[in-house]
């Protein structure tokens, strides 16, 4: 029930904001978001963004690897 | 997934299954892990010594009969209708469940979010409209947003039948007082999104137990996975890592936070098949107890305990002391077109998630 799906800032509307959805557009509320663009990636839970996404998270993780690899005797 | 991805995972995977030797058992405490888990096949991927067991994060299967019972006992006022997320509609109460009242034309409205439901109490004037208020962290922001707005807007009619459960006490239950043996921990990313990393510190810190905050992608469960092996077998310290730093702030969603605890108390609540957690709930507080259905209404929910169908182990499941497959129920007389336990209702119920996807025998 947790499930979040991300999104892209198309348009926003005072308490909301208009997304694009794996290509379908759906209209958002973004009162938990402080200081939204467009063009922001946010997640998306039962129609509420709940928090801004990095799209970096690839090097991100493989940098928490190899950081992991460093840490090792 | 890049090509450069998949060799990262790969990579992870033999280095995972070439450095358990003996049996650890790794709980993902949240119901959506327990759904990704087995839709990429990632047991398939790894040794059969890594058991991966379910947690009680998921909230429908947590959720007591007596509030069901208490939802179908408000649809009996001619002026209520009862509004809920799809995924409560199919559990049991002991008078049946709000799917069983949609069918004999009771007033059960299933949303999608809780702007819904503003929407709902504005068009419905004269009614009064009780929103099923379920959930962990994620979601109990959303709750209080509405509520916000509906003072804000001084709408009369909506009110909530709260149900919200916080997830550290439960960890901590499910650590300390159960004593259940586990060797690392995934916890919840969305949760964590809004409280940040903050529940999930006593995890190691108190219980010595590896843990990793993880999102939700093959990618992140993956190597979520491959950092507990490298702290389980030694190879680093145990520590809480966060590998969903894309989306989780150490200090999570303070707009979210703050909302929380403008709206909400802590109090006590049992959890169905677990019992009484302390300080485990989320309750209307003061300031906005007129929202509050179980005053308006004067309803009483009881807690007492609840007895699951004859040989129904989802009191363990949810504990990750058992799996489902030892049920003997389970596949036979138990599926998701006739579930007899509740982890079998909800699509991310440890039994209906083995059953659609199956598990460790893989
Ligand atoms: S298979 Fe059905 S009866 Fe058995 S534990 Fe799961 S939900 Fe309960």
């Amino acid at each position: 029930m947790c499930v979040a799906i991300p999104a892209k800032v198309i348009k926003i509307t005072g308490a909301h904001a208009e997304v694009d959805i794996i290509g379908n557009r759906k209209k958002i509320n973004i009162l938990l978001i402080d200081e939204l663009s467009i063009g922001d990636k946010v997640m998306v839970h039962a129609g509420f963004a709940i928090s801004k996404i990095d799209d970096e998270y690839f090097d991100f993780l493989r940098n928490i690897f190899e950081e992991m690899m460093v840490d090792s005797p | 997934m890049t090509q450069e991805e998949k060799r990262f995972i790969e990579k992870i995977v033999t280095q995972i299954n070439e450095s358990i030797k003996s049996d650890i058992r790794i709980m993902e405490v949240c119901g959506t892990h327990a759904y990704q888990i087995a839709m990429f096949g990632i047991r398939k991927l790894l040794t059969p010594k890594i058991h991966l067991v379910s947690g009680p994060g998921c909230p429908v299967c947590v959720t007591e009969p007596d509030y069901i019972d208490a939802l179908i006992a408000l649809l009996r006022h001619e002026n209520v209708s009862v509004a809920t997320f799809g995924d409560l509609l199919r559990v049991r109460g002991s008078s049946g469940s709000l799917e069983e009242q949609k069918s004999l034309g009771r007033k059960v409205i299933t949303v999608y979010s809780p702007e819904d439901v503003l929407v709902l109490a504005k068009k419905k004037k004269g009614e009064y409209i009780v929103f099923a208020a379920v959930g962990f962290e994620t979601t109990a922001p959303l709750y209080a947003a509405l509520l916000q707005t509906a003072q804000k807007e001084k709408i009369q009619n909506l009110f909530l039948l709260t149900s919200l459960k916080r997830m550290e006490p439960a960890i901590r239950f499910i650590l300390g007082e159960a004593g259940v043996h586990i060797d690392g921990m995934l916890c919840p990313g969305h949760v964590a999104t809004i409280t940040g990393i903050g529940p999930f510190l006593p995890v190691t810190t108190e219980y010595n137990i590896p843990a990793v905050i993880c999102g939700f992608e093959a990618m992140d469960i993956i190597a979520s996975i491959g950092i507990l092996c490298k702290q389980i077998t030694g190879e680093v310290p145990h520590r809480l890592i966060n590998t969903y730093k894309r989306c989780v702030r150490d200090t999570g969603n303070p707009t979210a936070l703050c909302l929380i605890n403008e709206v909400f108390r802590i109090s006590d609540v049992s959890w169905r098949g677990i019992g009484m957690i302390q300080g485990s709930a989320l309750t209307l507080n003061h300031r906005y107890e007129v929202y509050d259905a179980a005053k308006r209404f004067n309803l009483k929910i009881e807690t007492t305990t609840t007895s699951f169908p004859d040989g129904c182990e989802c009191g363990k499941i949810l504990i990750g002391e058992k799996t489902p497959d030892v049920c003997n129920n389970f596949g036979r007389m138990c599926t998701p077109e006739h579930p007899m336990g509740p982890c079998m209702i909800s699509s991310e119920g440890a039994c209906a998630v083995y059953y659609r996807f199956g598990g460790d025998e893989i």
